[in-house]
Formats: C-alpha cells, sequence, structure tokens
C-alpha cells in the first residue's frame, strides 16, 4: 500500500486531478491544479493552497475544493479520501511518497461508498448509524454509583486496546467488496454492516461491563446485514490505517454467533 | 411473490447463510474426493493393480489388459449397486446442490468485486470464489443431465453407461461433435474451478463457523486447503487425460468380457444383467 519513498525532494510543482460535485445528487466533473509544492507537504497542505489560489491548469477560476479534516494527525478519520483510486487519510499522505518530480500528477476523489456532500467531503452517517445498531458503547448510566468495574487480566487488556484504536475512517467499509452505497437510511439496518462494527462489537463483547449488552449485539450480527455478509475478501484489515486485525474480529463473531445461536436454539434466549 | 420471499430471507437468515456454508462443505465437496477417487481410477487402477482377467480371453481378442478400466467398472458397479441410489442422489447431492448454487447465486450478487483498485491475493481470491461459483453451476448442470439423464445436446455430450463405465465416458469425452480436445479443455477447466471453489470454500468456511479466528490460524489452515485442492487437481488432471487417451474399443471388449463372467470379475455384475447390456454397448438407447 505504501508507495515507494525517495530522497532529496526540492520544491516542485505537482499537479492535482480532483473529482469534483457542487451538491449531493449533482454532476461531477475533474478540474486539475498545478501546486508547488515543499518536501513534506501533504494533501491537506496542497488543498489549503488551491483553497487561496483556486486557478485551474486551464487557467479558469474556480473555486475551492471542500473536504472534510479534523485532528490532521491521522487519529480522527475525517479527511479520508481516494488518493490514486486507494482509500487513506489524506493528512497522513505525505506528496514525496507518491509525486516525487517535477510534473508529477495526483489523483483525489471523495469516498465512493458513501453520499458525497461537495467535492471531496462526504455524509458517513451510515457508519456512525452501524455503531448504534452494534450498541458500541459500555452501558454505565444509573441512578447510583456503580462502584468500580470488574478486574482485568492486562493480556485481555491487549486485545481490546488494538481494536479500540478504529477511528471509524470507513477505509475498511470504502474497501469492501461487499459494502455499497447506500443513500437511503431506510435501506441501512439491512445492509452490510462492515469490518469496522464488526470489531467494535468484539471490542464491547470483550470488556467486563460492556459484556452485559453482549447477546443484544450478537442478535443485530445475526441478521441481514450482519457479520454473514463479509465475503472473506479481507481488504479491510489491509486499507485500516491502524493495522486493526479486522478479519480476526469477524472470524471472533463468527465464533460468538456460531455458539450464541445453538444457545438460543436450546434456550430459545 | 419476491417481498414474500425477501421477509422468508430476512427472518431466518442466519439459518440460511450457515445452511449454504454447510452444505457447500458436507455433503457436496466432500463427495468430490470419492467421486474425482472414482474417475482417476482409470489411471491409478492401471497403475496399482493387475488385470483380474484372464490373459488369454483378452489375448484371443487380441487387446491388451487394461486393469484401470476394470478398476473403474468395479467402483461404478459398485456405486450402482447402493440400496436406494436414487434417494441418495436427491438427498444427498441434488437438492444441496441446488440450495448452494441458487442461493451462491443471490449472495454473489449482493457483492461487486473491485479487484480493478485492490489488488491483494486474497480480493482475487474472493472474485475467483464467485466466478467459479457461476462456472460451477452451469457445469453440474450439464454433467448431470448429460451423464446422468442422458442428454446428449446434439451430439455435444455422448452420455453414460453405467454397464459399460469407462468405455461411455471415453466416447463422453473423444466421439462429441466438437472433439476431444474441446470436451477435454471443457472438463478440465469446470472441475479445476470447482476444485478451487471448494478448496477456497473450505477455507473460508473455517473463519465463517469461527472455527480459525487468529492470522496464524487461517494461514495453517490455508496450507491444508491448498493441498486438498491439490491433491483433488491433480485426480481431475488424471480423469481428464485418462478417459480423452482411453481406447474405446478394447474398454468395451474388456467391459464385455467383465460382463461375461470373466474370471475375478463376474462378482461385481449383478446377475442377469448381460443379456441386457450386451445388445448395445454405445448406451444410447438406455
Amino acid at each position: 500500500m505504501v508507495p515507494p519513498t525517495t530522497e532529496a525532494l526540492q520544491a516542485r510543482s505537482v499537479r492535482f486531478r480532483i473529482k469534483r460535485q457542487d451538491g449531493p445528487g449533482r454532476p461531477w466533473r475533474w478540474e486539475s491544479f498545478d501546486v508547488p509544492v515543499e518536501p513534506g507537504a501533504n494533501v491537506i497542505s496542497c488543498l489549503q493552497w488551491i483553497a487561496a489560489n483556486p486557478r485551474t491548469v486551464d487557467g479558469r477560476d474556480s473555486s475551492p475544493v471542500a473536504y472534510d479534516a479534523g485532528c490532521l494527525e491521522e487519529v480522527c478519520g475525517a479527511c479520508t479520501m481516494l488518493i490514486n483510486g486507494q482509500v487513506r487519510q489524506s493528512c497522513s499522505c505525505l506528496i514525496d511518497q507518491y509525486a516525487p518530480k517535477d510534473g508529477d500528477v495526483m489523483r483525489l476523489e471523495p469516498m465512493s461508498k458513501f453520499p458525497v456532500v461537495r467535492d471531496l467531503m462526504v455524509d458517513r452517517q451510515r457508519l456512525f448509524h452501524a455503531l448504534t445498531r452494534t450498541k458500541a458503547w459500555v452501558p454505565i448510566d444509573g441512578t447510583y454509583h456503580l462502584g468500580p468495574g470488574p478486574q482485568d487480566t492486562p493480556q485481555r487488556q491487549q486485545v481490546r486496546y488494538k481494536l479500540s484504536e478504529c477511528m471509524s475512517c470507513g477505509c475498511c467499509l470504502e474497501a469492501c467488496p461487499q459494502y455499497k452505497l447506500e443513500e437511503h437510511e431506510s435501506r441501512w439496518d439491512k445492509a452490510f454492516i462492515g469490518a469496522h462494527a464488526i470489531s467494535q462489537a468484539r471490542l464491547f463483547n470483550e470488556h467486563g461491563t460492556g459484556n452485559v449488552l453482549a447477546s443484544d449485539r450478537l442478535d443485530a450480527m445475526i441478521g441481514p446485514g450482519g457479520v454473514s455478509d463479509c465475503g472473506n475478501a479481507q481488504n479491510c484489515v489491509k486499507v485500516c490505517p491502524k493495522d486493526i486485525p479486522l478479519t480476526e474480529s469477524i472470524a471472533a463473531i463468527g465464533r460468538a454467533v456460531t455458539i450464541h445461536s445453538i444457545r438460543k436454539f436450546f434456550t430459545g434466549k | 411473490m419476491a417481498s414474500t420471499i425477501a421477509g422468508f430471507l430476512d427472518r431466518h437468515y442466519f439459518l440460511l447463510r450457515r445452511l449454504h456454508s454447510l452444505t457447500g462443505v458436507v455433503p457436496i465437496g466432500v463427495y468430490l474426493f470419492p467421486h474425482l477417487a472414482t474417475n482417476s481410477s482409470i489411471v491409478w487402477g492401471k497403475l496399482l493393480n493387475e488385470s483380474k482377467l484372464p490373459a488369454g480371453q483378452l489375448e484371443s481378442l487380441g487387446i491388451a489388459a487394461h486393469a484401470g478400466v476394470e478398476t473403474f467398472q468395479h467402483e461404478v458397479n459398485f456405486i450402482h449397486s447402493l440400496p436406494g441410489l436414487v434417494l441418495i442422489e436427491i438427498g444427498l447431492l441434488w437438492l444441496p446442490i441446488a440450495y448452494h448454487g441458487l442461493l451462491g447465486i443471490y449472495f454473489a450478487g449482493t457483492g461487486r468485486s473491485n479487484v480493478d483498485r485492490y489488488r491483494y491475493q486474497d480480493n482475487w481470491r474472493y472474485t475467483l470464489q464467485r466466478i467459479t461459483g457461476y462456472i460451477g453451476v452451469l457445469f453440474i448442470f450439464i454433467h448431470i443431465t448429460s451423464l446422468r439423464f442422458g442428454w446428449t445436446y446434439w451430439g455435444l455430450m455422448p452420455a453414460f453407461d453405467p454397464h459399460a463405465a469407462a468405455s461411455s465416458t471415453a466416447q463422453h469425452f473423444q466421439r462429441s461433435t466438437l472433439g476431444t480436445t474441446f470436451i477435454a479443455a471443457f472438463y478440465l477447466v469446470c472441475v479445476l474451478a470447482l476444485v478451487y471453489h471448494f478448496a477456497n470454500g473450505l477455507w473460508t468456511a473455517a473463519i465463517t463457523w469461527g472455527l480459525t479466528v487468529s492470522v496464524h490460524a487461517q494461514r495453517r489452515w490455508g496450507y491444508v486447503c491448498g493441498a486438498v485442492g491439490l491433491m483433488l487437481a491433480g485426480a481431475t488432471v488424471a480423469s481428464v487425460i485418462g478417459f480423452s487417451r482411453l481406447d474405446i474399443d478394447a474398454a468395451r471388449q474388456i467391459e464385455q468380457v467383465m460382463r461375461n463372467g470373466g474370471a475375478g470379475a463376474a462378482r461385481h455384475v449383478e446377475p442377469g444383467a448381460s443379456n441386457v447390456l450386451s445388445a448395445s454397448p454405445d448406451g444410447r438407447d438406455r
């Protein structure tokens, strides 16, 4: 996934070919901008330069390219987009790795599995809806102090820590052949829930207090759009910027629903 | 109608998905072992066994002994001696295959391959699993209708006769209007596609059911599935070559000798079978 690095880079001009769309449901078009790039620049800094100088390579005045960004250190997931056709965060995407030479071209597109709001900005609401479907939280609200949580071993904490690094960026969903664009909220509950939510179900089922909702989570995983919809292409784990073992989570939830469904068959619960 | 089906799918989604996974391994996948072992006996039977027919009888006919023909006929006789064969076929093969195939086509339609963007080996594996599934459904339909029900597809697929097993299978390969090479290539591509589909399906089923959770377990199980696939692929190649090159007339005479109670072979043949059979060695009118 990581392109080859080159050394001894200098200031140069890089052409950005950007897929633009003025709003939801509007037609899209390509626009190209030549951007002077300093060593160490990233995609966001180049988009900022374009915002200040929105003139295409044809010399036409255009508008600033809309994009989403938050932390600028690859922990919030907001700036996820397709760079040269591959999904990743644009803040941590260094131009030096992608366009080392003067005149090199980089292609920016919005993610294809979420509705476009404008230009490179998408609406990832379905991704967060999946987390509510999964009940991806620890239920601790109450009217009295619950005291300290259960003790846990460092080994189990280590497993959970890795899973907890998920920033809901959507890379796993973008690369997944089983996850398709669903514009309408009415279809979200039956469409494939995605690797991130399956992994979060595992995270909170492994949690000493969170597992009181384990049965609910597994019921969500059993229904249409649940873990059965995974096609084992395993792209998710390869594009995950946090190296979360998503395929192991999918298998772990597969095991959990196997046991859960057998128990349900015999006990009715 | 469509909404009724969709509602049924929704309510029993998990059960239907897991049944789809299960039927792929048992009975369909497991059936590949005896099936391909029997077919390839045309080669290993010749290599491992000696002819059980009296040498003088074959010599007087001017043909060489071929233990592969005898072994294959022996295996086919055993299968046809099973009680309630049609019930076994329907319950353990046709219904599971129809179920796995139809739901498989439906499930495959829920995905959209993206190997053009993400060229990972696993992504190719995913895509191939769907392509080989489509090939498999088509092939199994042609395979069962031609070799089991005797549809000849206008001479493209000469029929099978269980009483002249090796020679009629060889005819199926060599006497097609499109020629031996075409039929051999057709079988090679389709059966190898199915072998891949089974080997990969065996690998993913272990993930689906939660047997292989860790990456290491998945890799180790991958070696096992790869070995199973290579073994079945070997049997496939041997079968196709064996029947594409078999001397049909010699095989027919050997089968005739077996039917007429050649020493050591008579015990495999049903009583009274020889009268019915000797009439039509090419088996087309049965």
